[in-house]
């Protein structure tokens, strides 16, 4: 054996580890200085796909917008303007003439020609696409390139939203010489590399076509999935941005000097009824008694720490473009109008009932505990069934619920946003199940189809008492949706309402320090 | 024994709810046409037969053909290379760990229990063995990213790209997985060596006047570590699938966070392929604690 025993003194691990963990901390300052034109943007989920036609969260949205742009767009405050497009015109009713930048190329060099949007355009209508704006561009009659530059697109009818359409998330123009594997966009930042499930990487692009844009050099985008996760990375300095803020972790940001946050009130909460089953809620004044009987200021509370709004009619975004309200089409929190309803309709003692939402989302579920304690004092049993998000939109799409939590929001500023919500030609967990209103469809049909103002808002107006009459479903609250940023970062914030998810729209204007 | 396992899996998914193009189009609460979604099952190749899909399966399976995610199409054997060496790594680290601290805190605490040493080391093994690892995880977070500001709150950073950086995001999972292990590896020897200190041969080893040290390190320890190593083992083999909580903490992208993406989005290729590779590493781990419990004690070898 050995005689040699190096036996450490206390004080020499002591030092030893100190040492250690100064040497570890060290880094944080050179690296801050070394990434000063990357954006760090903590994502709430990876993306799961970035098709880039189809809808596949708000996440691969964002980080579309970042590759890809279309025809159309928006500014920081919800305009719609020509993007890809240089100016727009309508020729007739049905014929738009699009005249492209001249600027305008792809990240592999080629121009962006006219041939690319005929291209992009056949690309979701055509037959076995899984897009998500397939259904809304059947109204295409044909799309053709006049020249290079110059599209010409007909309609079958006239349509008061194609435009805000063109200019989703999901209808980018890509070059005509993509492949499954590489689809090449024309946006601000092109892709330069990724790792499933943890972290995207854009570079600028050089030759975008707004001069001086982008802002930063580059964007990671790092999921966190743990939303208390994506707020510490946050306040640690990780990151420099995040989506969807807790809402628990509004006031922090709020008092924070380090931090801002860009606010908007967006998505809403709802409930939904299975009608397609015999029983009491097939009978709207049942689902009306529900409507009147929830405080939902109680739900914003509880199930987002006040950061919301109490929502009385059909959820027509903020910033729409055309404004509604009928007081006499609104529900309140009358507990005897509730109960007088439920006696007229034969329930005077209430009933049993499954009530459906997802312990995925804590929001969903907050949302039913709220809901099931004032259908209760109705007396109507409502009991909780939690599955997980999966089975959640199965069970929807199935109808295996009687009364359904669910949130969302529409995808431009105007009442046409509300339609796959309620127009029964599509059903989708979205809707409440086996709901079929031929005045709803009609008005739905009639509003997208008419291009005057005034002729629109009568038509809305009409839906709005529809929505209140026959109770597709029971409208909640408003939910706020934030950013939350570090205070070197300037120039990106949410777009108002409806867009909150195209907020991908302004990254090109973000800058740091 | 994999064929039961994948057998089971396959069965299991079938009868899970849950439409994998349906919540692929339906993300964050949007909507989809039953069109779109019918022409994306087709596209993943779920609009074949169960039962023509299951023999795909074991026939893949058996030439080690994991296929691709149906979500992105991206190679599952690829992104298993790419996961399951962090998980490992983080199982790995928190093991020598928690080796490092409870083995020798445990021998001194046994060597004299009851001692203040003991009480204290008892004490403070009860109080973490209770608390558990998405706590540590939460409120170590808290302490060192928010507070301190002396480590990343988590996340990811290859070695290759940047040592430092990759060691400063190990830190905090290491630690915490090494936490939960220490408190049973700090049990065992404890128990062990107090067992082991009343035997007669270690008292005619002190008798014949070797140093307490040697007699500790030879007589005592040696032998004490047996049921150490069984225990170790056998939670290793937990720990591979249990890291979940921990990667999820940390948002470390192990084997575990992908699993429980894959199950989320009902990826079922990823899913069992996952399954089959856990299954195969518990097994192979069972066997070799086995073997090296033979090797340490002659009188469980085969005769």
């Amino acid at each position: 054996m050995n005689d040699f025993h190096a036996t450490p003194s206390r004080r020499a691990v002591l030092l030893g580890l100190g040492a250690g963990l100064g040497a570890l901390a060290l880094p944080r300052w050179t690296m801050a200085q070394a990434t000063g034109g990357t954006l760090r943007f903590g994502l709430s989920t990876f993306p799961p796909s970035l098709n880039p036609f189809d809808n596949t969260g708000g996440a691969a949205n964002t980080v579309k917008l970042a590759i890809f742009r279309g025809l159309m767009g928006y500014d920081g405050e919800g305009n719609l303007l020509p993007e890809v497009a240089q100016s727009v015109e309508w020729e007739s009713d049905t014929v738009l003439v699009f005249v492209l930048r001249d600027n305008a190329v792809f990240h592999n060099g080629d121009p962006v020609t006219a041939q690319d949007v005929v291209f992009s355009l056949g690309e979701i209508t055509k037959e076995g696409s899984s897009a998500y704006l397939k259904a809304d561009f059947a109204i295409i009659d044909g799309a053709e390139a006049v020249d290079d530059k110059t599209v010409r697109i007909t309609l079958t009818t006239p349509s008061a939203v194609f435009l805000n359409l063109l200019a989703n998330y999901c209808s980018p123009v890509i070059s005509a010489k993509s492949t499954a594997q590489e689809v090449i966009g024309c946006g601000p930042f092109r892709l330069t590399g990724q790792e499933k499930g943890v972290y995207i990487e854009v570079a600028k692009f050089d030759d975008f076509y707004v001069e001086g844009e982008p802002g930063v050099d580059a964007i990671r985008f790092v999921a966190y999935a743990d939303e208390n996760l994506r707020y510490s990375a946050l306040e640690a300095g990780d990151v420099d941005l995040i989506e969807y803020l807790p809402w628990t972790q509004f006031e922090a940001v709020e008092a924070s000097d380090g931090l801002n946050i860009s606010t908007t009130s967006g998505p809403f909460m709802f409930l939904l009824f299975n009608v397609a089953k015999e029983g009491p809620l097939q009978d709207p004044r049942v689902r009306q008694a529900i409507g009147y009987a929830i405080e939902r200021q109680d739900v914003v509370d509880a199930a987002f720490a006040g950061r919301g709004a109490p929502l009385f009619g059909l959820p027509n975004p903020q910033g729409s473009t055309i404004p509604l309200s009928d007081p006499a089409a609104e529900y309140s929190y009358d507990m005897e109008k509730a109960q007088a309803l439920l006696a007229d309709a034969g329930y005077p003692n209430g009933f049993d009932c499954r009530l459906l939402a997802t312990a995925t989302y804590g929001m969903h579920q907050d949302t039913a505990s709220v809901v099931q304690a004032y259908l209760a004092m109705i007396g109507i049993n409502a009991t909780l069934d939690l599955p997980d998000w999966g089975a959640r939109v199965t069970q929807g799409t199935e109808g295996r619920y009687d009364i359904a939590v669910h949130g969302t929001s529409g995808t431009f500023n105007d009442p046409d946003a509300l339609f796959s919500l309620l127009y029964s030609g599509n059903p989708s967990y979205l809707q409440s199940f086996g709901f079929k209103s031929e005045r709803i469809d009609g008005l739905l049909m009639q509003g997208r189809a008419e291009t005057d103002p005034e002729k629109r808002r009568a038509i809305y107006q009409e839906l709005y008492t529809a929505y209140y009459e026959e109770a597709p479903q029971i409208p909640l609250n408003w939910r706020t949706q934030a950013f939350g940023m570090s205070a070197g970062l300037s120039g990106f914030r949410t777009l108002p309402g409806f867009l909150n998810g195209s907020s991908g729209f302004v990254l090109d204007e973000a800058k740091l320090g | 024994m994999l064929f039961v396992v994948g057998t089971i899996i396959f069965s299991l998914l079938a009868i899970v709810p849950g439409d994998p193009a349906e919540l692929l189009l339906s993300t964050g609460g949007g909507s989809a046409t039953a069109e779109a979604i019918a022409n994306l099952r087709a596209t993943m190749g779920l609009d074949q037969p169960v039962g023509v899909q299951y023999v795909s399966f074991l026939w893949n399976s058996l030439r080690f053909d994991f296929g691709t995610s149906i979500i992105d199409g991206s190679s599952i054997a690829q992104n298993i290379a790419l996961r399951l060496p962090r998980t490992l790594e983080i199982i790995a680290a928190g093991t020598v760990l928690s080796l490092l601290t409870a083995i020798p805190a445990g021998t001194a605490a046994g060597l004299r229990a009851g001692g203040r040493f003991d009480i204290a080391a008892s004490a403070v093994n009860a109080l973490l063995t209770s608390v558990p690892g998405f706590v540590v995880g939460t409120l170590f977070i808290y302490l060192f990213a928010q507070v301190l500001g002396w480590l990343p709150a988590g996340g990811y950073v290859a070695f290759a790209q940047d040592p430092v950086q990759h060691l400063r995001v190990l830190v905090l999972p290491a630690v915490t997985v090494g936490l939960h292990l220490a408190t049973i590896v700090f049990r065992m020897t404890r128990a062990s060596v107090l067992e082991m200190r009343g035997h007669d041969w270690v008292r005619t080893a002190t008798a014949k006047g070797l140093p307490r040290r040697l007699v500790v390190r030879r007589h005592v320890l040696k032998n004490a570590l047996g049921p150490v190593i069984t225990v170790v083992g056998m939670q290793l083999g937990i720990l591979l699938g249990s890291t979940v909580l921990v990667e999820f903490v940390y948002n470390w992208p192990g084997l575990s966070g992908m699993l429980v993406t894959a199950v989320e989005q009902r990826d079922y290729p990823t899913v069992r392929s996952i399954i089959l590779i856990v299954a195969a590493i518990f097994i192979t781990i069972n066997l070799v604690i086995d073997v090296l419990y033979s090797v340490l004690d002659p009188r469980i070898r085969l005769q």
